[in-house]
Protein backbone atom coordinates (compact mmCIF):
# COMPACT_ATOMS: atom_id res chain seq x y z
CA UNK A 1 0.00 0.00 0.00
CA UNK A 2 1.44 3.40 -0.94
CA UNK A 3 0.27 6.81 0.08
CA UNK A 4 -0.66 7.73 -3.49
CA UNK A 5 -3.12 4.85 -3.72
CA UNK A 6 -6.82 5.63 -3.81
CA UNK A 7 -9.61 3.53 -2.35
CA UNK A 8 -13.35 3.63 -2.74
CA UNK A 9 -16.22 2.05 -0.92
CA UNK A 10 -17.35 -1.23 -2.53
CA UNK A 11 -20.49 -0.86 -4.63
CA UNK A 12 -22.58 -3.02 -2.30
CA UNK A 13 -21.67 -1.00 0.78
CA UNK A 14 -24.33 1.20 2.36
CA UNK A 15 -23.73 3.22 5.50
CA UNK A 16 -24.81 6.05 7.75
CA UNK A 17 -22.82 7.88 10.36
CA UNK A 18 -24.91 8.25 13.47
CA UNK A 19 -23.57 9.88 16.58
CA UNK A 20 -20.08 9.71 15.13
CA UNK A 21 -20.25 5.96 14.54
CA UNK A 22 -20.76 4.33 11.17
CA UNK A 23 -23.29 1.56 10.69
CA UNK A 24 -22.08 -0.22 7.58
CA UNK A 25 -24.07 -2.81 5.64
CA UNK A 26 -22.40 -5.07 3.12
CA UNK A 27 -25.38 -5.98 1.02
CA UNK A 28 -23.94 -9.02 -0.74
CA UNK A 29 -22.75 -10.65 2.45
CA UNK A 30 -25.82 -9.49 4.41
CA UNK A 31 -23.52 -8.24 7.10
CA UNK A 32 -23.56 -5.25 9.45
CA UNK A 33 -20.38 -3.69 10.78
CA UNK A 34 -19.84 -0.83 13.20
CA UNK A 35 -16.99 1.65 12.98
CA UNK A 36 -15.92 4.08 15.67
CA UNK A 37 -15.58 7.80 15.07
CA UNK A 38 -12.12 7.72 13.49
CA UNK A 39 -13.02 4.68 11.39
CA UNK A 40 -16.21 6.37 10.20
CA UNK A 41 -14.30 9.45 9.19
CA UNK A 42 -11.83 7.37 7.19
CA UNK A 43 -14.65 5.44 5.48
CA UNK A 44 -16.34 8.71 4.60
CA UNK A 45 -13.12 10.05 3.07
CA UNK A 46 -12.50 6.95 0.93
CA UNK A 47 -14.37 8.29 -2.07
CA UNK A 48 -12.05 6.93 -4.76
CA UNK A 49 -10.71 10.43 -5.40
CA UNK A 50 -8.46 11.21 -2.46
CA UNK A 51 -5.10 9.47 -2.22
CA UNK A 52 -4.37 7.80 1.12
CA UNK A 53 -1.84 10.53 1.96
CA UNK A 54 -4.64 13.06 1.74
CA UNK A 55 -6.93 10.95 3.95
CA UNK A 56 -4.15 10.62 6.53
CA UNK A 57 -3.43 14.37 6.42
CA UNK A 58 -7.11 15.14 7.05
CA UNK A 59 -7.15 12.76 10.02
CA UNK A 60 -3.95 14.33 11.34
CA UNK A 61 -5.64 17.74 11.31
CA UNK A 62 -8.66 16.43 13.16
CA UNK A 63 -6.97 14.11 15.67
CA UNK A 64 -4.13 14.62 18.05
CA UNK A 65 -0.98 12.65 17.45
CA UNK A 66 2.10 12.37 15.45
CA UNK A 67 1.47 12.58 11.68
CA UNK A 68 3.50 9.52 10.82
CA UNK A 69 1.82 7.36 13.40
CA UNK A 70 -1.58 8.51 12.17
CA UNK A 71 -0.58 7.79 8.56
CA UNK A 72 0.52 4.28 9.54
CA UNK A 73 -2.71 3.70 11.45
CA UNK A 74 -4.80 4.94 8.56
CA UNK A 75 -3.00 2.58 6.18
CA UNK A 76 -3.45 -0.35 8.51
CA UNK A 77 -7.12 0.44 8.95
CA UNK A 78 -7.73 0.79 5.21
CA UNK A 79 -6.04 -2.57 4.70
CA UNK A 80 -8.46 -4.04 7.25
CA UNK A 81 -11.43 -2.45 5.49
CA UNK A 82 -10.20 -3.82 2.17
CA UNK A 83 -9.78 -7.31 3.63
CA UNK A 84 -13.34 -7.10 4.95
CA UNK A 85 -14.61 -6.17 1.47
CA UNK A 86 -15.77 -2.71 2.57
CA UNK A 87 -13.39 -0.77 0.31
CA UNK A 88 -11.40 -1.59 -2.80
CA UNK A 89 -8.38 -0.03 -4.51
CA UNK A 90 -8.98 2.22 -7.50
CA UNK A 91 -6.82 1.17 -10.44
CA UNK A 92 -4.48 3.71 -12.02
CA UNK A 93 -6.29 5.64 -14.73
CA UNK A 94 -9.79 4.83 -13.38
CA UNK B 1 -26.62 -8.89 23.40
CA UNK B 2 -24.97 -8.25 20.05
CA UNK B 3 -23.39 -4.92 19.31
CA UNK B 4 -26.04 -4.24 16.69
CA UNK B 5 -28.91 -4.97 19.10
CA UNK B 6 -27.36 -2.58 21.62
CA UNK B 7 -27.14 0.05 18.91
CA UNK B 8 -30.81 -0.41 17.97
CA UNK B 9 -31.77 -0.07 21.62
CA UNK B 10 -29.98 3.27 21.75
CA UNK B 11 -31.80 4.39 18.60
CA UNK B 12 -35.14 3.57 20.20
CA UNK B 13 -34.22 5.34 23.40
CA UNK B 14 -32.86 8.43 21.64
CA UNK B 15 -35.53 8.66 18.91
CA UNK B 16 -32.87 8.12 16.26
CA UNK B 17 -34.68 7.51 13.00
CA UNK B 18 -33.17 4.47 11.26
CA UNK B 19 -35.87 2.65 9.23
CA UNK B 20 -38.64 3.96 7.03
CA UNK B 21 -41.42 2.17 5.21
CA UNK B 22 -42.80 4.21 2.34
CA UNK B 23 -46.08 3.21 0.74
CA UNK B 24 -45.72 4.66 -2.74
CA UNK B 25 -49.23 4.01 -4.01
CA UNK B 26 -52.35 2.02 -3.20
CA UNK B 27 -52.71 1.05 -6.83
CA UNK B 28 -52.25 -2.65 -7.38
CA UNK B 29 -52.30 -5.21 -10.16
CA UNK B 30 -53.83 -7.80 -7.81
CA UNK B 31 -56.96 -7.54 -5.70
CA UNK B 32 -56.43 -9.50 -2.49
CA UNK B 33 -59.58 -10.14 -0.55
CA UNK B 34 -57.90 -9.40 2.78
CA UNK B 35 -55.78 -6.40 1.74
CA UNK B 36 -55.44 -3.96 4.65
CA UNK B 37 -54.93 -0.88 2.45
CA UNK B 38 -57.51 1.86 2.78
CA UNK B 39 -57.97 2.47 -0.94
CA UNK B 40 -60.65 5.08 -0.23
CA UNK B 41 -58.23 7.33 1.67
CA UNK B 42 -58.33 10.88 0.28
CA UNK B 43 -55.33 13.12 -0.23
CA UNK B 44 -52.83 14.57 -2.66
CA UNK B 45 -50.19 12.05 -3.69
CA UNK B 46 -46.59 13.06 -3.07
CA UNK B 47 -45.00 14.22 -6.33
CA UNK B 48 -41.68 12.82 -7.54
CA UNK B 49 -39.85 16.02 -6.49
CA UNK B 50 -41.23 15.67 -2.98
CA UNK B 51 -40.01 12.06 -2.83
CA UNK B 52 -36.59 13.31 -3.88
CA UNK B 53 -36.56 15.84 -1.05
CA UNK B 54 -37.87 13.28 1.39
CA UNK B 55 -35.15 10.77 0.50
CA UNK B 56 -32.48 13.43 0.95
CA UNK B 57 -33.98 14.51 4.24
CA UNK B 58 -34.29 10.98 5.59
CA UNK B 59 -30.67 10.26 4.66
CA UNK B 60 -29.62 13.36 6.62
CA UNK B 61 -31.74 12.22 9.56
CA UNK B 62 -29.94 8.88 9.57
CA UNK B 63 -32.39 6.50 7.89
CA UNK B 64 -30.43 3.56 6.49
CA UNK B 65 -33.19 0.99 5.93
CA UNK B 66 -35.81 1.96 3.38
CA UNK B 67 -38.71 -0.32 2.50
CA UNK B 68 -40.77 0.52 -0.57
CA UNK B 69 -44.26 -0.92 -0.28
CA UNK B 70 -47.82 -0.10 -1.19
CA UNK B 71 -50.19 -1.16 -2.70
CA UNK B 72 -47.89 -2.48 -5.31
CA UNK B 73 -44.81 -0.24 -5.28
CA UNK B 74 -43.91 -1.22 -8.85
CA UNK B 75 -47.25 0.24 -9.97
CA UNK B 76 -46.06 3.74 -9.05
CA UNK B 77 -45.14 5.57 -12.28
CA UNK B 78 -41.91 6.89 -10.73
CA UNK B 79 -40.90 3.68 -8.97
CA UNK B 80 -37.59 3.35 -10.81
CA UNK B 81 -36.64 7.00 -10.45
CA UNK B 82 -37.39 6.85 -6.73
CA UNK B 83 -35.57 3.54 -6.33
CA UNK B 84 -32.52 4.74 -8.23
CA UNK B 85 -32.35 7.91 -6.13
CA UNK B 86 -32.57 5.78 -2.98
CA UNK B 87 -29.67 3.71 -4.21
CA UNK B 88 -27.61 6.85 -4.93
CA UNK B 89 -28.33 8.13 -1.45
CA UNK B 90 -26.99 4.94 0.09
CA UNK B 91 -30.12 3.29 1.44
CA UNK B 92 -30.42 -0.42 2.11
CA UNK B 93 -33.55 -0.85 0.01
CA UNK B 94 -36.17 -3.53 0.48
CA UNK B 95 -39.06 -3.83 -1.94
CA UNK B 96 -42.30 -5.44 -0.80
CA UNK B 97 -44.03 -6.65 -3.93
CA UNK B 98 -46.68 -9.16 -4.89
CA UNK B 99 -44.19 -10.30 -7.55
CA UNK B 100 -46.77 -10.30 -10.33
CA UNK B 101 -44.91 -7.83 -12.57
CA UNK B 102 -41.41 -8.86 -11.49
CA UNK B 103 -40.10 -10.46 -14.64
CA UNK B 104 -38.19 -9.81 -17.83
CA UNK B 105 -36.96 -6.29 -18.46
CA UNK B 106 -38.63 -4.95 -15.33
CA UNK B 107 -36.83 -7.40 -13.05
CA UNK B 108 -33.52 -6.59 -14.74
CA UNK B 109 -34.15 -2.87 -14.29
CA UNK B 110 -34.84 -3.48 -10.62
CA UNK B 111 -31.49 -5.20 -10.25
CA UNK B 112 -29.52 -2.74 -12.34
CA UNK B 113 -31.12 0.54 -11.31
CA UNK B 114 -32.27 -0.01 -7.75
CA UNK B 115 -30.00 -2.85 -6.57
CA UNK B 116 -32.27 -3.75 -3.66
CA UNK B 117 -30.90 -5.57 -0.69
CA UNK B 118 -34.00 -7.76 -0.57
CA UNK B 119 -37.28 -8.27 -2.37
CA UNK B 120 -40.12 -9.54 -0.22
CA UNK B 121 -42.82 -11.26 -2.25
CA UNK B 122 -46.17 -12.51 -1.00
CA UNK B 123 -47.45 -16.04 -1.31
CA UNK B 124 -51.00 -16.89 -0.25
CA UNK B 125 -51.11 -20.64 -0.61
CA UNK B 126 -49.23 -23.69 -1.84
CA UNK B 127 -51.52 -24.31 -4.79
CA UNK B 128 -52.98 -22.10 -7.49
CA UNK B 129 -56.58 -22.43 -6.30
CA UNK B 130 -55.75 -21.02 -2.85
CA UNK B 131 -53.32 -18.30 -3.90
CA UNK B 132 -55.54 -17.10 -6.74
CA UNK B 133 -58.59 -17.16 -4.51
CA UNK B 134 -56.87 -14.54 -2.34
CA UNK B 135 -55.45 -12.41 -5.17
CA UNK B 136 -58.61 -12.76 -7.28
CA UNK B 137 -56.40 -12.88 -10.36
CA UNK B 138 -56.41 -16.28 -12.10
CA UNK B 139 -52.93 -17.43 -13.05
CA UNK B 140 -51.19 -15.26 -10.42
CA UNK B 141 -49.79 -18.28 -8.56
CA UNK B 142 -48.16 -19.88 -11.59
CA UNK B 143 -46.87 -16.53 -12.71
CA UNK B 144 -45.39 -15.80 -9.28
CA UNK B 145 -43.49 -19.11 -9.22
CA UNK B 146 -42.14 -18.49 -12.71
CA UNK B 147 -41.12 -14.97 -11.73
CA UNK B 148 -39.33 -16.24 -8.62
CA UNK B 149 -37.32 -18.56 -10.86
CA UNK B 150 -36.42 -15.50 -12.93
CA UNK B 151 -35.35 -13.53 -9.84
CA UNK B 152 -33.10 -16.39 -8.84
CA UNK B 153 -31.51 -16.48 -12.28
CA UNK B 154 -30.89 -12.74 -12.10
CA UNK B 155 -29.23 -13.13 -8.71
CA UNK B 156 -31.82 -10.98 -6.95
CA UNK B 157 -32.17 -11.90 -3.29
CA UNK B 158 -35.72 -12.47 -2.17
CA UNK B 159 -37.75 -13.86 0.68
CA UNK B 160 -41.33 -15.04 0.74
CA UNK B 161 -43.90 -13.53 3.09
CA UNK B 162 -47.22 -15.05 3.84
CA UNK B 163 -50.10 -14.54 6.23
CA UNK B 164 -51.81 -17.59 7.68
CA UNK B 165 -55.50 -17.53 6.80
CA UNK B 166 -58.44 -19.89 7.01
CA UNK B 167 -57.90 -20.49 3.30
CA UNK B 168 -54.24 -21.52 3.42
CA UNK B 169 -53.84 -22.93 6.93
CA UNK B 170 -53.83 -26.51 5.64
CA UNK B 171 -51.05 -25.65 3.18
CA UNK B 172 -48.20 -24.11 5.14
CA UNK B 173 -46.06 -27.23 4.74
CA UNK B 174 -46.45 -26.79 1.00
CA UNK B 175 -45.50 -23.12 1.26
CA UNK B 176 -42.38 -24.08 3.19
CA UNK B 177 -41.63 -26.65 0.48
CA UNK B 178 -41.82 -23.86 -2.12
CA UNK B 179 -39.46 -21.66 -0.08
CA UNK B 180 -37.10 -24.58 0.44
CA UNK B 181 -37.07 -25.22 -3.29
CA UNK B 182 -35.73 -21.72 -3.80
CA UNK B 183 -33.61 -21.95 -0.62
CA UNK B 184 -35.10 -18.70 0.65
CA UNK B 185 -36.63 -17.63 3.88
CA UNK B 186 -40.38 -17.92 4.39
CA UNK B 187 -41.95 -15.67 6.99
CA UNK B 188 -45.51 -16.55 7.92
CA UNK B 189 -47.41 -13.88 9.80
CA UNK B 190 -49.97 -15.69 11.94
CA UNK B 191 -52.36 -12.75 12.14
CA UNK B 192 -54.75 -11.23 9.66
CA UNK B 193 -55.23 -7.56 10.54
CA UNK B 194 -58.25 -5.33 10.04
CA UNK B 195 -58.28 -2.89 7.16
CA UNK B 196 -56.64 0.48 7.75
CA UNK B 197 -60.07 2.14 7.55
CA UNK B 198 -61.13 0.04 10.56
CA UNK B 199 -63.16 -2.52 8.60
CA UNK B 200 -62.96 -6.02 10.05
CA UNK B 201 -63.87 -7.75 6.82
CA UNK B 202 -60.37 -9.26 6.41
CA UNK B 203 -60.75 -10.96 9.81
CA UNK B 204 -63.46 -13.18 8.33
CA UNK B 205 -60.61 -15.28 6.92
CA UNK B 206 -58.39 -15.26 10.03
CA UNK B 207 -56.75 -18.63 10.66
CA UNK B 208 -58.42 -21.00 13.13
CA UNK B 209 -56.92 -21.76 16.52
CA UNK B 210 -56.14 -25.27 15.34
CA UNK B 211 -54.47 -23.91 12.21
CA UNK B 212 -52.30 -21.62 14.32
CA UNK B 213 -51.35 -24.42 16.67
CA UNK B 214 -50.31 -26.62 13.77
CA UNK B 215 -48.20 -23.82 12.31
CA UNK B 216 -46.45 -23.14 15.62
CA UNK B 217 -45.81 -26.87 16.14
CA UNK B 218 -44.46 -27.21 12.64
CA UNK B 219 -42.16 -24.21 13.02
CA UNK B 220 -40.92 -25.47 16.40
CA UNK B 221 -40.13 -28.81 14.79
CA UNK B 222 -38.22 -27.12 11.97
CA UNK B 223 -36.21 -25.15 14.51
CA UNK B 224 -35.36 -28.36 16.33
CA UNK B 225 -34.30 -30.09 13.14
CA UNK B 226 -32.17 -27.12 12.26
CA UNK B 227 -30.61 -26.94 15.71
CA UNK B 228 -29.80 -30.66 15.57
CA UNK B 229 -28.27 -30.30 12.12
CA UNK B 230 -26.10 -27.51 13.50
CA UNK B 231 -24.83 -29.70 16.31
CA UNK B 232 -27.53 -29.14 18.92
CA UNK B 233 -28.16 -26.06 21.00
CA UNK B 234 -31.27 -23.98 21.20
CA UNK B 235 -31.07 -22.24 17.85
CA UNK B 236 -34.35 -20.87 16.58
CA UNK B 237 -33.32 -20.91 12.95
CA UNK B 238 -35.61 -22.76 10.58
CA UNK B 239 -34.05 -25.49 8.49
CA UNK B 240 -33.57 -23.31 5.48
CA UNK B 241 -30.86 -21.16 4.07
CA UNK B 242 -31.50 -17.76 5.52
CA UNK B 243 -30.67 -15.02 3.15
CA UNK B 244 -31.28 -11.64 4.21
CA UNK B 245 -32.81 -11.01 7.54
CA UNK B 246 -29.54 -10.99 9.41
CA UNK B 247 -29.30 -7.25 9.07
CA UNK B 248 -32.91 -6.48 9.79
CA UNK B 249 -33.25 -4.32 12.85
CA UNK B 250 -33.90 -6.78 15.66
CA UNK B 251 -37.06 -6.44 17.68
CA UNK B 252 -36.09 -7.42 21.17
CA UNK B 253 -39.09 -7.21 23.45
CA UNK B 254 -37.28 -6.99 26.73
CA UNK B 255 -34.86 -4.20 26.07
CA UNK B 256 -33.03 -1.43 27.77
CA UNK B 257 -34.48 1.39 25.70
CA UNK B 258 -37.49 1.63 28.00
CA UNK B 259 -39.74 1.32 24.97
CA UNK B 260 -41.70 -1.64 23.71
CA UNK B 261 -40.72 -1.35 20.04
CA UNK B 262 -39.21 1.10 17.60
CA UNK B 263 -42.50 2.52 16.25
CA UNK B 264 -42.25 6.30 16.20
CA UNK B 265 -38.83 6.16 17.83
CA UNK B 266 -36.60 4.70 15.18
CA UNK B 267 -39.17 3.57 12.62
CA UNK B 268 -41.59 5.59 10.58
CA UNK B 269 -44.18 4.90 7.87
CA UNK B 270 -45.31 7.29 5.16
CA UNK B 271 -48.40 6.73 3.03
CA UNK B 272 -48.88 7.83 -0.61
CA UNK B 273 -50.52 11.10 0.51
CA UNK B 274 -47.71 12.16 2.81
CA UNK B 275 -49.36 11.07 6.05
CA UNK B 276 -46.76 10.04 8.60
CA UNK B 277 -47.39 7.16 11.01
CA UNK B 278 -45.24 5.58 13.74
CA UNK B 279 -45.34 2.22 11.90
CA UNK B 280 -47.09 0.51 9.00
CA UNK B 281 -49.24 -1.30 11.58
CA UNK B 282 -49.92 1.72 13.78
CA UNK B 283 -52.06 3.98 11.63
CA UNK B 284 -52.25 6.96 13.95
CA UNK B 285 -51.32 9.98 11.79
CA UNK B 286 -48.70 12.13 13.48
CA UNK B 287 -48.14 14.67 10.71
CA UNK B 288 -48.28 15.26 6.96
CA UNK B 289 -45.42 15.94 4.58
CA UNK B 290 -47.48 18.44 2.57
CA UNK B 291 -47.51 20.63 5.69
CA UNK B 292 -44.17 20.00 7.41
CA UNK B 293 -40.83 18.40 6.85
CA UNK B 294 -40.17 15.02 8.40
CA UNK B 295 -37.53 16.60 10.64
CA UNK B 296 -40.13 19.02 12.04
CA UNK B 297 -42.62 16.22 12.58
CA UNK B 298 -39.96 14.05 14.21
CA UNK B 299 -38.93 16.79 16.60
CA UNK B 300 -42.20 18.51 17.43
CA UNK B 301 -45.22 16.28 16.71
CA UNK B 302 -47.52 16.07 19.71
CA UNK B 303 -48.83 12.80 18.31
CA UNK B 304 -45.35 11.30 18.22
CA UNK B 305 -44.68 12.43 21.77
CA UNK B 306 -47.85 10.56 22.80
CA UNK B 307 -46.78 7.45 20.88
CA UNK B 308 -43.37 7.47 22.57
CA UNK B 309 -44.97 7.82 25.98
CA UNK B 310 -47.31 4.93 25.16
CA UNK B 311 -44.29 2.87 24.10
CA UNK B 312 -42.78 3.40 27.55
CA UNK B 313 -46.05 2.53 29.30
CA UNK B 314 -46.48 -0.63 27.22
CA UNK B 315 -42.91 -1.73 27.92
CA UNK B 316 -43.60 -1.40 31.66
CA UNK B 317 -47.00 -3.05 31.47
CA UNK B 318 -45.83 -6.04 29.46
CA UNK B 319 -42.56 -6.53 31.30
CA UNK B 320 -43.78 -9.67 33.08
CA UNK B 321 -46.18 -10.89 30.44
CA UNK B 322 -44.01 -13.19 28.28
CA UNK B 323 -44.53 -10.51 25.70
CA UNK B 324 -42.49 -12.26 23.04
CA UNK B 325 -45.15 -14.99 23.11
CA UNK B 326 -47.93 -12.44 22.75
CA UNK B 327 -46.46 -11.09 19.53
CA UNK B 328 -48.02 -7.89 20.81
CA UNK B 329 -48.32 -4.94 18.47
CA UNK B 330 -49.52 -1.56 19.79
CA UNK B 331 -50.91 -0.66 16.36
CA UNK B 332 -52.93 -3.82 16.22
CA UNK B 333 -54.11 -3.25 19.81
CA UNK B 334 -55.26 0.26 18.95
CA UNK B 335 -57.21 -0.75 15.86
CA UNK B 336 -58.82 -3.77 17.53
CA UNK B 337 -59.58 -2.37 21.01
CA UNK B 338 -59.12 1.39 20.71
CA UNK B 339 -56.31 1.20 23.30
CA UNK B 340 -52.73 0.75 22.11
CA UNK B 341 -51.75 -0.78 25.44
CA UNK B 342 -54.60 -3.32 25.73
CA UNK B 343 -53.79 -6.99 25.25
CA UNK B 344 -56.11 -8.04 22.44
CA UNK B 345 -57.66 -11.51 22.02
CA UNK B 346 -55.44 -12.71 19.13
CA UNK B 347 -52.34 -12.00 21.24
CA UNK B 348 -53.74 -14.00 24.16
CA UNK B 349 -54.50 -16.96 21.88
CA UNK B 350 -51.00 -16.79 20.46
CA UNK B 351 -49.44 -16.81 23.93
CA UNK B 352 -51.55 -19.77 25.03
CA UNK B 353 -50.67 -21.77 21.94
CA UNK B 354 -46.98 -20.94 22.09
CA UNK B 355 -46.82 -21.89 25.77
CA UNK B 356 -48.35 -25.26 24.95
CA UNK B 357 -46.07 -25.81 21.96
CA UNK B 358 -43.00 -24.77 23.96
CA UNK B 359 -43.94 -27.17 26.76
CA UNK B 360 -44.21 -29.99 24.22
CA UNK B 361 -40.89 -28.98 22.65
CA UNK B 362 -39.14 -28.95 26.01
CA UNK B 363 -40.38 -32.49 26.68
CA UNK B 364 -39.19 -33.70 23.31
CA UNK B 365 -35.84 -32.02 23.67
CA UNK B 366 -35.08 -34.54 26.42
CA UNK B 367 -35.14 -37.38 23.89
CA UNK B 368 -31.72 -38.28 22.56
CA UNK B 369 -30.85 -37.04 19.09
CA UNK B 370 -29.12 -39.55 16.85
CA UNK B 371 -26.81 -37.99 14.34
CA UNK B 372 -25.59 -39.74 11.23
C1 LIG C 1 -50.30 -4.53 1.62
S1 LIG C 1 -49.06 -5.56 0.95
C2 LIG C 1 -48.08 -4.42 0.01
C3 LIG C 1 -46.98 -5.06 -0.77
C4 LIG C 1 -47.37 -5.95 -1.94
N1 LIG C 1 -48.46 -5.46 -2.68
C5 LIG C 1 -47.63 -7.35 -1.47
O1 LIG C 1 -48.76 -7.81 -1.50
O2 LIG C 1 -46.66 -7.98 -1.04
C6 LIG C 1 -47.96 -5.97 2.31
C7 LIG C 1 -48.15 -7.34 2.94
O3 LIG C 1 -49.30 -7.34 3.74
C8 LIG C 1 -50.00 -8.56 3.58
N2 LIG C 1 -51.40 -8.27 3.95
C9 LIG C 1 -52.30 -7.58 3.24
N3 LIG C 1 -53.44 -7.47 3.91
C10 LIG C 1 -53.27 -8.11 5.08
C11 LIG C 1 -54.09 -8.30 6.23
N4 LIG C 1 -55.33 -7.83 6.29
N5 LIG C 1 -53.58 -8.99 7.27
C12 LIG C 1 -52.31 -9.45 7.23
N6 LIG C 1 -51.49 -9.28 6.19
C13 LIG C 1 -51.96 -8.61 5.12
C14 LIG C 1 -49.77 -8.90 2.14
O4 LIG C 1 -49.98 -10.27 1.89
C15 LIG C 1 -48.33 -8.49 1.96
O5 LIG C 1 -47.45 -9.54 2.34
S1 LIG D 1 -50.95 -7.53 -3.75
FE1 LIG D 1 -50.49 -6.42 -1.84
S2 LIG D 1 -51.33 -4.34 -2.10
FE2 LIG D 1 -52.13 -5.65 -3.75
S3 LIG D 1 -54.12 -6.24 -3.03
FE3 LIG D 1 -52.65 -7.86 -2.46
S4 LIG D 1 -51.94 -7.31 -0.40
FE4 LIG D 1 -52.96 -5.50 -1.25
Amino acid sequence: MTTSERYRRASDVRYRILDGEAVVVRQRAAEVLGLDAAGSRILDLLDGERPLANVAATLAEEYEGDRETIAREVEAFVAELAAAGVVEPVEEGE
Amino acid sequence: MSEHSARIERFWRDNQLFSALVELTYRCNLDCFFCYNDVGLAGTPLAFERYGELLEEMARLGVLHLTLSGGEPLAHPDFFRIGARARELGYVVRVKSNGHALRGALARRLRDEVDPYLIEVSLHGAVAATHDRQTRVPGSFERLLANLEGLRELGLRFQINSTLTAWNEAEFEGMYAIADRFAVRLQIDPEVTPRDDGSREPLSIAASREGLRRLFEFEAERSRTYAASQGGGAAREPAIVRQGDSIAPPSPRANGSGKFCGAGSSNVCIDPYGNVYPCVQWRRPVGNLHESTLAEIWATSRGLADVRELERQIARRLAGEESSLLGFCPGQAEIVTGDAAAIYPAAVVRRELLREVNRESAKRALLPVIRG
